[in-house]
């Protein structure tokens, strides 16, 4: 029915069973967007966050998606300026990751804010001293450029790309491509370190507080390091369950084992800064705050059980894994890593966020808990439907993935090389 | 130019709450809707009782109210507003909440180890016909900003239009005192000028047994706490593991 | 040239463009700002001019003096003189005329109906919740015209107490630290004495005290025999301790502390005759206690007015029409112990309240009284002084339409001539001239005989204070006893001993601040358990239960408190659950 829509070759399923896989999504986004629309009506009291816990559910939410949506950068930089051209093969699908992921943390953060009227006052009254300013600015203007590169992928569907001036629009916004790359890189790297300053400059948590690099503490290199890392790993995982759900070949093994790689590596590279980052802090900076560190872990439920989680069992041992060729040549390995080090980088998330507030400052403070209400978990909900129905459209009606239809031609026999499709800008390749 | 801070005797206090009723008439807090507990409340001032530990006639209980520190040296609130809706007032050392520029982001909040400031989770409510009690110099806030202690402010500036009219350019310092120090029975908590020597504040802090919480976070707190228990003294210092408060 | 629509989308464009570099927008956007402040619903204060006005505080007996800063006639803030600041309550009296329970519609005419066309063989009584006061003398008046007719105080006119000359004070749970009394000669006199506090769970006047005994509940009076007994000289009965829960060395100690680091005083939050018998042994009347000296009082009145009689020395079953005097409730008698005294068929029960609170729930009639600070009315006699003191609470606002004042209702109930009773009262101090009035406007003390009465009459209208002189006076009419026992100890199966801590009522919303909105005091509704008794009740800190007692049951929440001594529940009690509770009540707790 909605054949004209579909690029030529790429098989879909029937519309109706596309529709069917969409209404549990929308319906969830339905939900999702009443909870959202309490919260802003009635105030932010339909939430579990508190005074105490003045961070809650949202806030780790989104810092989670935008250090797994760093993917879409960071592709973005190997592919363009670094030159990495296997890369290509999930560049697109990236950007619409990305894209899905940042407008999603925006859009959350608009409902987390007590008055989302005065957003506009961060541009207006910029104050240069905080982190936030650094990641209101940065992300907002980064959106702009994943907008702007979602742009050319949507004007290619097609249907669209009949209409003339579309064509000669996306044409002249590819030539930007490099600007967009290495402007989303700059932006990139900044926010993804400020969103680690955020709780690194924390003087008054001496959990959260890191000495560092003059005025960046080293939460937000470890943010930067922690968020190229998991990029690649994230659009591992995505590609591969967008695969399995479609059933379609849609690029190469050896992309996904490139992405391993290169996520295996940056990972080490990690898990070695974040070692000797947490010994300094043991030994050092939080001793030097008064606070030993000791006294962190003896809280329940958060013992040192959660340390060793978050460096060796989430980030060593996925690094690991991605590192050794064989391992990496299973799927079933290579998958499961790259959903360890995704679950790693959530869980230091989680660490720095839920954990930062639930201990206890002052010496008469007791240990906070705190669950998130059903509005707030249904905002969160909204947010992952939300990225579920743009992506599904995007993949049925888009060109996500360059060397689909070269697979789709292919014999199954994976070893053989096979001629690769190039990346199309209109009708003008790369 | 002069640096208002407290000294807060501990030994004298005895957990009355006037303190914290005088607050919250000064400076139109709304009354608790339902469903707010001691987490979501608007409290100012709060006194929260610690005690040593022991049981039986061995316990030993103390009051100690906590409010906005009026951090001197990098304030965490201030650096931390994305809207420079914080500020240190230059003349008084007060630090200040713009509650009509915060965006209600919260990230001051999370900034102050002293818990020390509030949320408006809920919109302000008084039961019909209560709002004729306001104070007529304070402005009732919004939900969705965050607020804090200001030493009174307010008292500040109308003590300055005192002086003014009198054609003094300094104000007389009986003229000035938040709302808590007004109330307090015991004389437990007491108000100056930390840069005047002489004055009470700057006595006190001056004093053995006088302690600030959390000294080694580098905030330079103007609050000064005293005691003459030692068990008191150790609850300015960070957590130890065990839980021995209620308040 | 003709203009095409393509000039005018230039035009439009332009224009926007260049409005950029006008102030326009920019200024609406810092003016949205503005708008975003506002929202209606918020409510914005009154303004005007302040000016400030002198009260007294009617909130409790202590009366402190008010200054409450006025804008028109509406007060925005109500302070403590100088050096005497206002408690808690009284810093928020003045939104008790708002208060959401708040009654002001009542069937005043069914009432008077009713009232008439009672019994009249049946003896009809008026319990006085604030006796003392000149009102107190209406009804006693009132009493005393009608036949069969009784005036009822709820328990003993407690002696006054000078604690600034104390060295030694046993409390039996006086809440001295608590809002007891005026809360600045407390505190000033703190210093000087030590405080050994006898009380079942860890109050805050127990946690400041220099020492705590945490005696088990109940045994309060064979703790102050023991004592007595040591301060004979005779032997300690070896039974005490175990009683107690208190070592015998400690209850020694105590004993030769108040022996020997005198001037000793003795109080208790309900006097027992055991604690007068130690007041007594120690020699404290005349030095640190002292009958309580009423003001003097108009010849005619002392003449023609019934007696005093304590509610418990009434005779059970007896009572046919009950008037209860709620508006300025000091005490609160559980209903149980009333319902005992009233005739069991039929009763009539009328009571004037502002609230649906207390007796409004089990009276056939509630008639709405004003509420501080409407009402007008003199203070009891102060409890920290030995001189007899007369002080108004003048009115700072107008009461609504539709109360009723109580003591003018009994009045014409009796049919007694309706003066004006302050006024008269007012007259005979002026007339005895004796002692100084102090006004706080210009902080002057005159004496009485230097002040014309009009003077004198507005001086105390504007929270003026008059007090007696120092030295030998005729002797004030004193204040009558009734019968003084022990208080019952109820015999149950049930776990659990209750320890009640009344909430003044009614209080204003904003005393959230203390007791939801932080922990500091017990919230009304909550009850406070021993983590371990907690846990064999199977509540959790927290958790919604059950209270209940032998008659009947409430749902409460609940909060752990490691200082609370196992096997006791300590109730936050509104009036409904004082009633459930009963005096000296034992429970159970039940998870719901």
């Amino acid at each position: 029915m909605d054949r004209q829509l579909i690029a030529r070759r790429l098989p879909r399923c029937p519309a109706r069973q596309f529709v069917l896989w969409l209404l549990p999504w929308t319906a969830l986004l339905a939900f999702g967007l009443y909870a959202a629309g309490l919260c802003l009506v009635k105030g932010l009291n339909q939430t579990n966050m508190d005074n105490r816990f003045a961070f809650g559910l949202w806030i780790f939410l989104d810092l989670t998606v935008i250090a797994l949506g760093a993917g879409a950068f960071f592709t973005g930089f190997l592919v363009y300026i670094l030159k990495l051209k296997e890369l290509s093969a999930v560049i697109y699908s990236a950007v619409v990751i990305g894209f899905v992921c940042y407008s999603g943390a925006v859009a959350v953060l608009l409902v987390d804010v007590g008055q989302p009227l005065r957003a506009w006052f961060t541009f207006w009254y910029p104050n240069v001293h905080s982190m936030l300013t650094e990641v209101t600015f940065c992300i907002t203007c980064y959106l702009t450029v994943l907008f702007i590169e979602y742009l050319p992928i949507i004007l290619k569907n097609r249907k669209l790309r009949q209409v003339p001036s579309f064509l000669v629009f996306e044409f002249q916004l590819h030539k930007l491509i490099y600007v967009l790359a290495g402007a989303g890189t700059f932006l990139s790297f900044f926010h993804q370190g400020s969103l680690g300053g955020l709780y690194g400059v924390l003087r008054g948590r001496p959990f959260a507080f890191r000495e560092g690099f003059a005025i960046w503490p080293s939460t937000f290199f470890l943010f930067i390091i922690s968020a190229v890392a998991v990029g690649p790993a994230f659009i591992l995982l995505t590609t591969w369950l967008v695969s399995k759900i479609s059933q379609r070949r849609l690029v190469k093994p050896q992309v996904l084992d490139l992405l391993g790689r290169i996520s295996g590596l940056l990972l080490s590279v990690y898990v070695l800064a974040k070692t000797v980052d947490t010994l300094i802090w043991i030994n050092r900076t939080s001793p030097g705050s008064g606070f030993p560190a000791w006294q962190y872990y003896s809280w329940n439920p958060f013992g040192t059980w959660i340390l060793f989680a978050e460096i060796v069992v989430f980030g060593l041992i996925p690094a690991l894994i991605l590192l050794i060729p064989r391992l990496r040549r299973r799927t079933g390995w290579l998958v499961s890593a790259a959903l360890m080090a995704c679950l790693g980088v959530a869980l230091n998330r989680f660490v720095l966020t839920v954990q930062t507030l639930a201990l206890p400052t002052l010496g008469f403070d007791q240990f906070v808990s705190y669950r998130p209400s059903w509005q707030e978990t249904g905002t969160f909900l909204a947010v992952v439907a939300y990225g579920v129905l743009v992506y599904s459209f995007s993949f049925r009606y888009l060109q996500l993935f360059p060397q689909e239809r070269a697979l789709e031609a292919a014999p199954a026999a994976e070893a053989e090389p096979v001629e690769e499709e190039p990346v199309l800008v209109g009708r003008y390749s790369l | 130019m002069t640096r208002y801070g407290m000294s807060i005797d501990i030994d004298r206090c005895t957990g009355c709450g006037a303190c914290m009723v005088a607050c919250a008439v000064e400076n139109n807090i709304p009354p608790a809707p339902e469903g707010a507990g001691d987490r979501k409340g608007i409290t100012w001032i709060r006194v929260f009782q610690v005690n040593n530990g022991e049981d039986g006639s061995n316990r030993k209980s103390a009051f100690v109210p906590v409010l906005c520190q009026q951090c001197g040296h990098e304030t965490p609130c201030v650096s931390v507003c994305p809207q420079q809706a914080v500020r240190v007032d230059p003349q008084t050392g007060i630090v200040g909440q713009m509650p009509e520029r915060c965006l209600g982001c919260r990230y001051c909040m999370a900034a102050c180890p002293y818990h020390a400031r509030y949320f408006n989770w809920w919109d302000p409510v008084w039961p019909p016909g209560m709002e004729k009690t306001l104070n007529p110099a304070v402005a009732p806030r919004m939900r969705g900003v965050v607020e804090k202690c200001n030493f009174c402010h307010g008292r500040w500036h109308a003590a300055k239009e005192r002086a003014a009219a009198q054609n003094r350019r300094e104000i007389d310092p009986g003229d000035y005192l938040p709302a808590c120090v007004e109330a307090c029975p015991t004389g437990a908590i007491r108000f100056g000028d930390l840069n005047d020597r002489a004055s009470v504040p700057a006595r006190d802090a001056r004093q053995d047994g006088s302690f600030r919480l959390l000294e080694k976070l580098g905030t330079d707190p103007k609050i000064h706490y005293h005691s003459r228990q030692g068990w008191v003294r150790q609850i300015a210092s960070a957590p130890s593991g065990k839980e021995k408060a209620r308040g | 040239m003709q203009t095409t629509r393509r000039d005018l989308f230039k035009f439009a464009a332009g224009s926007a463009a260049g409005l950029v570099f006008t102030p326009v927008p920019w200024r609406l956007i810092t003016d949205t700002a503005l708008w975003s402040e506002n929202w209606p619903g918020i409510p914005r204060p009154a303004r005007g001019e302040i000016h400030t006005r002198f009260t007294n505080c009617a909130l409790c007996p202590a009366g402190c003096a008010v200054r409450a800063r006025c804008v028109g006639p509406q007060p925005v803030a109500l302070t403590g003189l100088p050096g005497q600041p206002l408690c808690a309550f009284g810093l928020v009296g003045h939104h008790l005329p708002y208060h959401p329970g708040r009654v002001t519609q009542g069937a005043l005419e069914q009432a008077a109906a009713a009232i008439a066309h009672r019994d009249p063989k049946a003896s009809i009584a008026v319990l006085d919740l604030r006796p003392g006061r000149t009102a107190s003398w209406t009804y006693r008046r009132a009493m005393a015209a009608i036949p069969h007719g009784l005036y009822l105080a709820p328990k003993r006119i407690s002696p006054a107490v000078n604690l600034a000359d104390a060295k030694t004070v046993l409390s039996f749970g006086a809440p001295l630290l608590e809002g007891w009394g005026t809360p600045a000669s407390v505190f000033a006199a703190r210093e000087r004495f030590r405080l050994v506090q006898v009380e079942p769970v860890p109050s805050p006047t127990a946690a400041l005290a220099d020492l705590w005994l945490p005696i088990r509940a109940g045994s309060e009076t064979a703790l102050a025999r023991a004592i007595a007994q040591l301060l004979r000289k005779q032997a300690l009965p070896p039974e005490v301790a175990a009683l107690t829960g208190i070592p015998e060395e400690q209850i020694v100690s105590v004993a030769r502390q108040v022996a020997e680091n005198g001037p000793a005083l003795v109080v208790a939050a309900e006097e027992f005759p055991a604690m007068s018998e130690l007041n007594r042994l120690l020699g404290s009347l005349g030095r640190t206690v002292f009958p309580r000296r009423e003001a003097p009082v108009p010849e005619s009145w002392t003449r023609a007015a019934a007696p005093v009689t304590t509610f418990a020395s009434v005779a059970d079953h007896s009572i046919g029409v009950l008037l209860i005097d709620e508006s300025a409730p000091d005490t609160y008698l559980p209903w149980s112990v009333v319902q005992k005294k009233l005739v069991p068929y039929d009763p009539l029960v009328v009571t004037f309240a502002s609230s649906r609170a207390g007796y409004g729930r089990h009276a056939q009639y509630l008639l709405p009284t004003a509420v501080y600070p409407e009402i007008t009315s003199d203070l009891p006699p102060a409890l920290h002084s030995a001189a007899a003191t007369f002080r108004l609470a003048a009115p700072l606002v107008a009461p609504p339409a539709g109360v009723v004042d109580p003591p003018t209702f009994v009045a014409r109930m009796a049919r007694l001539p309706l003066t004006p009773a302050l006024r008269e009262r007012a007259g005979a101090i002026h007339q005895a001239g004796r002692g100084t009035v102090s006004t706080w406007r210009d902080g002057k003390s005159v004496p009485v005989r230097q002040v014309k009465f009009d003077d004198f009459w507005s001086a105390l209208n504007e929270g003026g204070c008059w007090i007696d002189s120092q030295g030998p006076q005729a002797p004030a009419p004193q204040m009558e006893s009734g019968s003084f026992a022990d208080p019952p100890v109820e015999q149950s199966s049930l776990p659990l001993v209750v320890v009640t801590t009344a909430v003044p009522q009614p209080f204003s919303p904003l005393l959230s601040k203390l007791y939801g909105e932080s922990n500091l005091r017990l919230s009304p509704g909550r009850i406070a358990l021993h983590p371990e008794t907690a846990r064999q009740c199977g509540v959790t800190d927290g958790a919604r239960a059950a209270l209940e007692t032998i008659r009947g049951r409430a749902a409460v929440q609940v909060s752990i408190d490691s200082g609370m001594p196992p096997g006791v529940v300590r109730v936050a009690a509104t009036p409904a659950l004082l009633d459930l509770c009963g005096p000296s009540a034992r429970a159970k707790v039940v998870r719901v």
